[in-house]
């Protein structure tokens, strides 16, 4: 797993590829609560390239999406592969965070 | 066709990783559809880390685990045995509410969920002091090109 991040204003794209499962959930947590922390309240995160996602991974979307809804703002999701998408759907992430087709029209749900 | 190949587990954190990157090449090797490879994946994964995670008490020596999969024409299957603590995992996770807003969501629950979802058969049986899940997911025929 690799997470690259930008920031403009308040609105962070974290970059993630590979995989994220239970053996780097916490390195994936650290690194997306890095962002949060760092003022990011609307934050985008770019599946394009993620291979995979287990329930590990959703956990640290969870936490993601409770702490930016807590600072205003949200996660939402964008270029998600169709087998995570369907992990979404049946997890009921989907209904959690907004799936966006491309990185701008995600980063410009957050205004 | 008919492909066998058996791991053998340790209690370490890193093995449902290793574990679902080896089903990985097995499916990529043999052809397999991208949303079997995928789904066995995940089920592998969830599944073992429950199993590596909860199953035994941190001290265990004698921790026993190991993963049977198959392969013929017409399925793919997998066979997870371990000796840790009884645990149904088809009856006795609970069942997440997929509806709940954040505030209220939980992830217990949440990777047999998925595990139910992209394998079409599971069972589980307690034998001889182990716990063992067999998961099986039917291929379709090739097109025939006659």
């Amino acid at each position: 797993m690799n997470v690259e991040t930008s920031q403009t204003g308040s609105t962070a794209v974290a970059a993630v590829s590979g995989r994220v499962d239970s053996a780097n959930a916490k390195e994936f947590e650290e690194e997306l609560s890095a962002i949060i922390d760092k003022g990011a309240t609307g934050l985008v995160v770019d599946c394009g390239e993620l291979n995979y996602i287990s329930s590990a991974g959703l956990r640290v979307f969870l936490i993601a999406i409770r702490k930016t809804s807590a600072a205003g703002g949200g996660l939402a999701l964008c270029r998600v592969p169709d087998h995570i998408n369907e992990v979404l759907e049946i997890s009921g992430f989907s209904r959690l965070a907004k799936v966006f087709e491309t990185v701008e029209e995600a980063r410009g749900s957050f205004g | 066709m008919d492909v066998n190949l058996r791991f053998d587990l340790s209690l370490d954190s890193e093995e449902p990783r290793r574990i679902a990157e080896q089903f990985e090449r097995f499916g990529a090797e043999n052809g397999l559809p991208a949303r079997t490879i995928f789904g066995f994946q995940l089920a592998l994964d969830e599944i073992l880390t429950n199993v590596i995670s909860y199953g035994f008490t941190e001290d265990a020596q004698d921790a026993v685990i190991t993963v049977t999969l198959h392969l013929t024409d017409s399925e793919v299957g997998a066979v997870i045995v371990d000796n840790g603590k009884p645990f149904n995992p088809l009856e006795d996770a609970a069942e997440p509410d997929v509806a709940l807003p954040a505030s209220d969501r939980t992830i217990g629950g949440l990777g047999i969920h998925l595990t139910k979802a992209f394998v079409q058969k599971l069972t589980y049986e307690r034998v001889d002091g182990c716990n063992r899940l067999n998961l099986v997911q039917p291929l379709e025929a090739p097109e025939d090109d006659a």
